[in-house]
């Protein structure tokens, strides 16, 4: 399944990747996205850099998820 | 308190005027202009400001000065002989013993007073020689290597014929 | 390709600058003097965090002898970096207006007439601070609540670089073994003998002047008109014989800025040299990692998929540390095809000394884990070191999806090399062992960091009436070599002698830009660029050649020697000094002037070309004291063609004893953010007497895209010796240490807890049997 970046509708086969690729840009837009989601783009960069496990990157997975799935 | 002091540096006098403190180092640098001893760390760790004190080899930043009075004093630039390089310039220049070249003089100097003492060094006995040179480029490998070689020159009393088969 | 062919690359020719540095007449930043010349020295802060209430100058300034005394408020205010277009990571003032970050941030500069002058100056400057909370571990740093070190960086996470291919995740799941572990590398002093120095005159021209010890001057300039407001072209950057930089001496440094600064209020010029003590605190230093890796492999041995996640210690600024936090993520792949790979890198900003690039730039830490990581597998596997590398290491054609193109790799036949040494090595002496490490590095980055529309790199050649050549490059020699190499690549284009060369390097006003020596970039970028300026001016040769040989076609005369002649009947030929005088009368009485550039394209995100290699390293430990003797190192290092053996042989010697000590001797210790091992009684570097034999193991490969097929041979043989040291004594006495440095206290414990396991293991069979 193709799942769309929010921003930049950049496209990969899953919410993960999405989610990768929007702390990876990590630019002005994205981080304004995740952060009006009623999430911090930090907090959830600094879980997945402090935590074992995905939870960072896997909370916004779900995001997009419900995101797409409204859209 | 400033006194005048008399150094004789690679075989010439020189009449300075030196403030009770100065080390001998800062002397050589700044009012002798001779710039190729070095100033790693003014500390006596590192060996860049090896100078030859009567025979034997010492940090000129530990020294003050007034202690070199009277004394005989050869840095790196009394080691050529006008045109003619010491065995161990040739050396250093055939086999790679430097790289930035900012501890060569020193080591240049440890290396001379180890050979004066002892014109035929084990390899054990060279680093030994140079333990108070430190070199950030190259793993001293070379350095070694040029010490042994300039030595073997040095008792041949010519140029080694595998030196020139390099060329 | 016949590479016999060479008149010049290839032989072990003496260095360039040999007669200057062996007389004592080379000139270096720390020993120039000019007229009317100043002494200029920089207080620096005792605190790690600190607002910067008040700063009263006016005691220092009454000290006869005390020219001015400067703060950060006498600045335009702005920050430096690198990343020119990244501004959030220009984050760095130098001389600070209203807050430091670590031990030994800058808060004022004078200039006196006399260095003792100066240095009592200081202490007559009175700071008030307001001491703020500080913090000095990235893992603490990243906690809620903890001090903000730079104004609206939460949580203090400077930057995060992810790189990713194929699909760990689901590749986990077809993996027969996983392996988890955490690692730690510490930090280095760059430690090059010349400490960071500079010279600054600007004059009533409103020019600037700045003699300094740089690794790259174009990157000095530019820095400083970004920092001063002047216009490139009014700075004038001359970097005279430079004692090591090994990546210390490539950020602006508080010395080019402090002595600008101060000639520009002065009008006269202004000497600051850095005392070796703000040499180990105030400048920059390798980043420190933790790691984390997950690798799966099949029962064969086959490596599937890795998982990496890096938390870089940051210190106070940015410098070049995001690309040292990408660089050790995209070397944790190597050198292997992995075909699943992910990687996840966090640079936390700390109140310490920021960390940037070290010789190496990421890659020796992303070795030491990778590679100590890889022998554990091997042995949970029951597979042989060498025979695991072989089976997942690259290959020559080799693409790393959406990152890099790997042409030459000569990887398996320096594998074949060390194997065959090992063998011959035979059964070792006890407590004895030999670990090995495989390792890759690239030629040159392709970063452009610094935003410039110039070529990577640039030279220009320029032929005389008396045949002598005059070649100007901006590339940059802090030791390495590189001007015997360029002066090596441009006389065997122009197929003149060494000596006809004219070595024209270190002058921004003169020489064409370059971005400088790092990432082990200049003998491919620099080299391709003096080549194809030869090759120019030389064609403008040939064509006039041409009246008297007739050739077919111009591509059938050549030059060597001194001759121009048909490259088939050489006998057929003319004098080389004659044609230079009549192109020279055909061309208005110009001289011959070719131009070259070279700047990668097309070779993927990182790198034009990669080196390849594996080292052997047998230590000896003794049991009794914890103590790791090296007792030799054995590398083969694939590095295309060699364009000078003596050069590549120092590199392979310097680089491996530079890690050894890293690995083993070098510890820098803080406390409370001020480095206590600040001199080198206490910070030890190893010394000639730890040195063991080295043996370098040749093998040869052709990289297109090198100059006469070279690649790099400067940063990448740091890399291994780390990993290679761990394995080696874990082979020797079974013990296996991931904390940086590699001390005997750490040896010593681990001996101790792993003879009390197997206490623990002999106690609980001989009660089971009873």
């Amino acid at each position: 399944m193709e799942v769309k970046c929010p921003v930049c509708n950049k496209q990969r086969n899953s919410s993960m990747k999405i989610a990768r690729h929007i702390f990876g840009t990590g630019d002005k837009s994205h981080r304004g996205w995740v952060n009006s989601q009623g999430v911090s783009f930090t907090d959830l960069l600094i879980a997945q850099a402090m935590e074992a496990g995905n939870r960072g990157f896997t909370t916004l997975a779900e995001i997009i998820e419900r995101v797409q799935e409204t859209a | 308190m400033e006194r005048i002091i008399h150094l004789n540096v690679n075989s010439e006098d020189y009449e300075v005027i030196v403030r009770p403190r100065e080390s001998l180092l800062d002397v050589l640098r700044n009012k002798l202009n001779l710039t190729g001893t070095k100033k790693g760390c003014n500390e006596g760790d590192c060996g860049a400001c090896t100078v030859i004190m009567d025979g034997r080899p010492v940090n000129a930043c530990l020294v003050l000065a007034v202690e070199a009075e009277g004394q005989n004093i050869m840095t790196v630039e009394g080691l050529a002989q006008g045109p003619d390089l010491h065995p161990l310039q040739e050396a250093f220049i055939r086999y790679g013993g430097f790289q930035c070249g900012f501890c060569t003089p020193g080591m240049l100097l440890s290396a001379k007073a180890l050979l004066d003492e002892n014109s035929d060094p084990t390899e054990d006995e060279i680093r030994k020689g140079i333990s108070g040179n430190l070199c950030r480029c190259t793993g001293y490998t070379k350095i070694i290597q040029s010490i042994k070689e300039a030595a073997r020159t040095m008792r041949s009393g010519q140029v080694d014929e595998r030196m020139r088969a390099n060329e | 390709m016949n590479n016999d062919k060479h008149t010049v690359v290839g032989k072990r020719i003496p260095n360039v600058d040999g007669y200057e540095k062996v007389t004592g007449s080379a000139k270096y930043t720390i020993d120039m003097v000019l007229p009317n010349m100043l002494h200029g020295k920089i207080l620096r802060s005792p605190h790690p965090h600190a607002r910067i209430v008040r700063i009263d100058t006016r005691r220092a300034e009454q000290l006869p002898g005390v020219k001015i005394v400067l703060t950060g408020k006498d600045t335009l205010g702005r920050k430096n970096g690198i990343w020119r277009s990244y501004r959030e990571l220009c984050d760095e003032e130098i001389l600070c207006r209203d807050k430091v970050r670590y031990v030994g941030d800058a808060v004022a500069t004078l200039a006196a007439t006399q260095e003792d002058i100066a240095e009592e100056a200081l202490s007559l400057i009175d700071v008030e601070y307001e001491i703020l909370p500080a913090v000095f571990n990235p893992l603490d740093a990243m906690k809620e609540g903890a001090p903000e070190i730079h104004d609206g960086c939460e949580r203090n996470m400077n930057v995060y670089r992810q790189i990713e291919w194929g699909d760990v995740e689901e590749a986990f799941e077809d993996c027969d073994h996983i392996r988890e572990d955490t690692f730690y590398c510490s930090s280095q002093a760059h430690a090059c003998l010349e400490t960071h120095c500079a010279i600054a005159s600007f004059s009533h021209d409103r020019k600037l002047t700045l003699w300094t010890s740089s690794q790259s001057p174009y990157y000095t300039q530019v820095l400083l008109s970004d920092m001063l407001g002047l216009r490139e072209g009014d700075i004038k950057v001359l970097k005279p014989h430079t004692g090591g930089g090994f990546g210390g001496k490539l950020s602006l440094d508080s010395a080019q800025y402090c002595t600008s600064l101060l000639s520009m209020k002065l009008m006269r010029p202004v000497k600051i040299v850095l005392s070796r003590a703000e040499e180990f605190a105030a400048t920059k230093r390798r980043t420190p990692i933790h790691y984390q890796l997950k690798l799966g492999a099949k029962r064969d041995g086959t490596l599937l998929a890795k998982k990496v996640r890096a938390i870089t210690e940051g210190g106070a600024y940015t410098a070049l540390g995001g690309t040292a936090l990408y660089l050790t993520g995209f070397f944790s792949s190597f050198p292997y095809k992995y075909p699943n790979f992910q990687y996840d890198g966090f640079r936390v900003y700390t109140n310490n000394e920021a960390t940037s690039a070290c010789r190496g730039f990421g890659a020796p830490q992303a070795n030491f884990v990778s590679e100590s990581q890889v022998d554990m597998m091997a042995e949970d596997l029951g597979i042989d070191p060498v025979e695991i590398r072989r089976k997942n290491g690259m290959t020559p054609h080799h693409e790393i999806p959406d990152q890099a193109v790997i042409q030459s790799c000569g990887l398996q036949q320096c594998l074949d090399a060390i194997k065959k040494y090992i063998r011959k090595r035979g059964e070792l002496p006890p407590n004895h062992g030999i670990g090995v490490s495989a390792y890759g590095f690239m030629s040159g980055g392709i970063f452009n960091w610094i935003d410039t529309p110039y070529a990577f790199s640039a030279a220009m050649v320029k032929i005389n009436v008396d045949g002598k050549v005059d070649l100007f490059t901006g590339a940059t020699d802090v030791g390495q070599g590189s001007n015997t190499t360029l002066t090596m690549i441009c006389a065997e284009e122009l197929g003149v002698h060494l000596e006809d060369i004219t070595l024209h390097v270190g002058d921004t006003s003169v020489c064409p830009v370059d971005l400088g020596a790092w990432g082990s970039r200049q003998t491919l970028m620099s080299g391709n660029a003096v080549k194809m300026a030869a090759a120019e001016a030389k064609r403008q040769l040939l064509e006039v050649a041409c009246y008297y040989l007739k050739p077919n076609i111009v591509y059938d005369l050549n030059i060597k020697d001194h001759w121009i002649h048909f490259t088939e009947r050489p006998y057929r030929r003319v004098s080389y000094f004659d044609v230079v005088k009549d192109a020279i009368r055909g061309k208005e009485g110009n001289p011959i002037l070719g131009y070259g550039h070279y700047t990668p394209h097309g070779k993927g995100m990182v790198s034009p070309a990669y080196s390849f290699g594996v080292q052997a390293v047998e230590v000896k430990v003794d049991t009794e004291t914890g103590q790791v003797d090296l007792v030799h190192i054995t590398t083969a290092h694939e590095c295309g063609k060699v364009i000078n053996p003596i050069g590549l042989e120092g590199q392979v010697e310097g680089a491996s004893i530079m890690a050894a000590g890293w690995t083993l001797t070098e510890d820098m210790q803080t406390r409370d953010g001020k480095i206590i091992n600040d001199n080198f009684r206490d910070y030890k570097l190893l010394l000639a007497e730890d040195v063991p034999k080295m043996t370098l193991l040749e093998v040869d490969t052709y990289e297109p895209e090198g100059p006469y097929g070279a690649k790099e041979a400067g940063e990448g043989l740091t890399i291994p010796t780390g990993a290679a040291i761990a394995n080696a004594i874990y082979n020797a006495v079974g013990v296996r240490i991931k904390d940086m440095p590699i001390t005997p206290e750490k040896v010593l414990r681990a001996l101790e807890k792993k003879a009390a396991e197997e206490k623990d293991s002999e106690q609980f069979v001989a009660a089971a049997s009873a």
